[in-house]
């Protein structure tokens, strides 16, 4: 019983401690964040990801499936297939293929998170809350280690930043830019702890 | 030999065909279909083609097609570059690839087995044609009026990764080759069609270099 209780208030404590601890309280709809979810109905990226020494190249495929589910496909310009990879409403993740040489636990948890990111949480997160500083507000989305953050200017008119933050520090930064009816023409993940970085340029079809 | 009959493959086309194999028959006399092969290669020294390249993703309805253009010298170089939707551009100089993504510039020994140059020179070797060569595929032909198909199916634990088989559509008046497709054990596959063939032309070796 005491190890459960030691266990329980460290969970607290752990969870209370957040990167953006010190940011003012913020009043307003936490749903606006909403306004920056991507719309990908069917949308092709040249796509670059840099993994630690290696350099991929290619085609991303983002396309929402009439279930609503989200399918995001990456070939290399050469039709060769790197991964399939479907997201769920709700949270739910397929890996519907993946190639042998990146079949990795990290790798695949990685790419997860970081797309998760500019896909956006679900709408009404219960825990999700609104802080600000001098310059930007910050949508924050608890997550089991660490959170989902979106940084807008202080209207909330423009998101400046998304940012994956373990319990003590950003660990991701993104951005998504330009958006054409909807869709970003320029999205980009760097991560700050290793080379894993990933850039996306629309392609017009 | 074999190896120019097998670049040969690449190096004719002539028409689209689908690359299915319902209504085609297996072919008895595959010796006599080499030999004309070989003999074509004795002729063929360059090739300048377009080609159009469809990326089909069944489960998505999707079609991702691209266009460019090809060229090819004996022995050994080949260049395909993209330019539509994207610019992309691959030299290959008998055993250094050279490729040209965007600002981006990489040159590679493909005697090297990096891990994912290794993946690149797969669809360089399709398109290359060395492919056939490869004892890691089982090759066999089929015939109907018009085209022979070769089928190619992996044998090695790498490529039965990436293909379920790789089909090249012949003609069979000529004997160029219209389109590969490659498939997947997904039911995705990619195909390429080359179109606007000009054959012994001279290209300069410039065209291939690896700067």
């Amino acid at each position: 019983m005491r190890y459960l209780l030691l266990s329980s208030c460290l969970f607290i404590l752990t969870g209370c401690s957040s990167v953006y601890k010190n940011l003012q309280p913020a009043t307003g709809d936490i749903n606006s964040i909403e306004k920056f979810r991507p719309d990908f109905k069917s949308a092709l990226y040249k796509a670059e990801i840099d993994v630690i020494t290696h350099h991929l190249s290619g085609l991303l495929l983002i396309k929402t499936l009439p279930d609503s589910s989200i399918r995001m496909v990456f070939s290399n310009e050469m039709g060769i297939k790197f991964f399939d990879f479907e997201f769920r409403p709700g949270g739910g993740f397929k890996v519907f293929y993946i190639v042998k040489q990146m079949n990795k636990k990290p790798v695949i948890k990685t790419l997860k998170k970081d797309f998760e990111l500019i896909l956006l949480p679900d709408k009404n997160e219960q825990a999700a809350y609104l802080r600000k500083d001098d310059h930007s507000l910050y949508y924050i989305f608890p997550k089991q280690k660490g959170s989902f953050c979106y940084i807008t200017n202080l209207d909330g008119t423009e998101m400046t930043t998304m940012e994956i933050s373990s319990p003590h520090k950003p660990i991701v930064n993104a951005i998504m830019k330009n958006y054409i009816n909807g869709i970003p023409d320029t999205i980009g993940i760097s991560h700050k702890n290793f080379t894993f970085n990933i850039g996306l340029k629309r392609i017009e079809r | 030999m074999r190896k120019i009959i097998l670049v040969l493959f690449i190096l004719m086309y002539g028409f689209t065909v689908q690359a299915q194999l319902t209504g085609y028959t297996p072919v008895t006399d595959i010796a006599k279909f080499k030999d004309q092969f070989a003999a074509i290669a004795k002729k063929t020294e360059t090739i300048k083609s377009d080609f159009t390249q469809e990326k089909n993703l069944s489960m998505l309805s999707e079609k991702i097609v691209s266009k460019g253009k090809f060229w090819f010298k004996k022995d050994n170089l080949l260049r395909m570059e993209y330019n539509k939707p994207f610019e992309y551009l691959m030299i290959l100089n008998k055993d250094n690839m050279y490729i040209k993504d965007g600002q981006k510039e990489s040159r590679v020994s493909t005697k090297s087995n990096k891990l994912f140059q290794q993946i690149n020179k797969i669809t360089v070797d399709c398109v290359q044609g060395t492919v056939f060569s490869n004892p890691d595929f089982v090759t066999k032909v089929y015939e109907n009026k018009g085209t022979y198909i070769v089928e190619m199916s992996p044998v090695g634990k790498a490529l039965k990764e990436f293909f379920k088989t790789i089909d090249v559509v012949i003609n069979k008046d000529d004997y160029e080759v219209s389109t590969i497709q490659m498939n997947e054990n997904s039911g995705d596959n990619t195909i390429i069609h080359f179109t606007n063939r000009e054959l012994n032309t001279p290209i300069p070796d410039a065209i291939f270099a690896v700067k």
